[in-house]
């Protein structure tokens, strides 16, 4: 039971509306320092309901900059500790803790129930997957980032403009430079990469924390910025820029995937596929098709292709299981492929949750029934 | 094709210079510059914005006319990452 004077401050506020708040269902992906200032935001705000997703547990380290964990919480799921935190705020939110990569435990049924989903992850790849889903389901889309002195809030409005801009028309090539550094035979992660981990302090959390809380609440129905648009805020001198992020034509996601996009559910993706003959597919996240060792021969998957999550594996693969020889394994991994070579799946099952085909007239997205 | 003077600086206005290039130039050769020159972290992405018109410049734009006009500030952002992991 809400007290009702609870929101007594916000309906003198003669612009805010309760009762739009209280309605609004958001995604949070990812319950770090910035995710811990947006859910703290959302709460106090009264908003209706917060799904919550995080693989990671909370660290020492984490209590410098995350509002909602205590030493007690050392060890526990970050996910769950913030949906118990949001819970103590306000008990009338409906606040759901998924643990786990979002990818992997996201209900693709339920993507439209969201008024927005907010990333605040610390890497590319989580946000590039994240901006694809969003941008097929037409669900809005925050992106958060910071460093030691700045912060960012990237507003992508697909769920009212589906033509928006997107975090790929964004990105600089030098971003898919840097992921390839960290991936060998484009797609498997180097066992001895080491991660650049950016420091960053509760400033720069909480000014990107609130803004993305901000923008996610004004996304609604007439709504006056309709396109995408980027806000970077210095935190020492108080400066920020507000820039207009356009459509890009080469962009890899709208150039492929365009506007209007039909989504179905399929038991069988083979009987999908059937009708697109030579269709390219994109795939959500790299499989890896086949491999053949260049020293013994020994090889799996020319004939029928493996269709193994290529995340699931290291460069370790590339070392010759049969003769020993390190490195010699080539690998091939897509992340396009032709309907025909994906109709050879037959039954199994593809560890993935859905895969979307485009063209001049529209996109096609086919989700599959998929367990982790 | 004739050049186009502007302002570049970075996101923190510590640096800050007038630059004159051809408008066959691209985005990213200002970035490159500004990377060079200031001696920028080599290990941080950077996106181009106009501050003067509020719209960003992808790297591969050309420095044509309907982007950047004479006196126009750009500037150089980092690409942020972070989360607070």
């Amino acid at each position: 039971m809400i007290p009702n004077d609870r929101y007594q401050r916000h309906s003198l506020i003669d612009w805010f509306s309760q009762d739009d708040v209280r309605g609004a269902r958001i995604g949070v992906v990812g319950a770090g320092a910035v995710g811990n200032e947006v859910l703290k935001c959302l709460a106090l705000l009264g908003v209706g309901a917060l799904d919550i997703f995080d693989l990671d547990r909370v660290e020492v380290h984490n209590l410098t900059r995350s509002v909602l964990f205590r030493e007690s919480d050392i060890g526990r799921n970050k996910a769950e500790c913030a949906a118990e935190r949001v819970r103590e705020l306000d008990p009338s939110i409906a606040v759901t803790a998924h643990v786990g990569d979002f990818f992997r435990v996201l209900d693709f049924d339920r993507l439209q129930d969201y008024a927005a989903i907010i990333c605040c992850v610390d890497n590319f790849e989580a946000r590039i997957r994240l901006n694809l889903i969003c941008k097929l389901w037409r669900v809005n889309f925050i992106n958060t980032g910071v460093d030691s002195r700045n912060a960012v809030v990237d507003t992508f409005p697909f769920a009212l403009n589906p033509e928006a801009g997107c975090y790929e028309c964004a990105l600089p090539p030098s971003v898919y430079q840097r992921l390839s550094q960290r991936y060998s035979c484009g797609g498997l992660k180097r066992i001895a990469f080491v991660e650049k981990r950016i420091p960053t302090t509760v400033i720069t959390a909480s000014l990107a924390g609130s803004l993305a809380a901000s923008r996610a609440l004004r996304l609604g129905p007439g709504a006056p910025d309709q396109n995408a648009g980027r806000i970077f805020v210095d935190s020492i001198t108080g400066s920020s820029t507000r820039t207009e992020l356009p459509q890009r034509a080469d962009c890899p996601v709208c150039s492929q995937l365009k506007a209007p996009v039909r989504i179905a559910r399929v038991d069988r993706l083979q009987a999908a596929l059937e009708n697109l003959a030579d269709a390219e597919v994109t795939l959500p996240e790299p499989l890896i098709l086949s491999f053949k060792c260049k020293s013994c021969g020994r090889g799996d998957g020319h004939d029928t292709p493996l269709f193994w999550r290529a995340s699931d594996h290291d460069s370790r693969l590339t070392d010759c299981a049969g003769c020993g020889a390190e490195g010699a394994v080539d690998i091939e991994i897509k992340d396009r492929i032709p309907a025909q070579t994906l109709a050879l799946i037959g039954d199994r099952p593809l560890p993935l949750p859905f895969v979307a085909t485009g063209s001049e007239t529209g996109t096609r997205v086919f989700v599959l029934r998929w367990e982790s | 094709m004739a050049d186009v003077k502007f302002i570049v600086r970075t996101a923190d206005q510590t640096r800050k210079a007038e630059v004159e290039m051809d408008r066959t130039s691209i985005g990213s050769d200002i970035i490159q510059a500004a990377v060079d020159n200031w001696a920028l972290p080599a290990d941080t992405d950077y996106a181009l914005v106009n501050v003067t018109t509020g719209k960003s410049l992808v790297p591969m734009q050309l420095l044509d006319e309907n982007f950047v006009k004479p006196g126009d500030v750009l500037e150089v952002q980092p690409v942020l990452v972070a989360g607070g992991w």
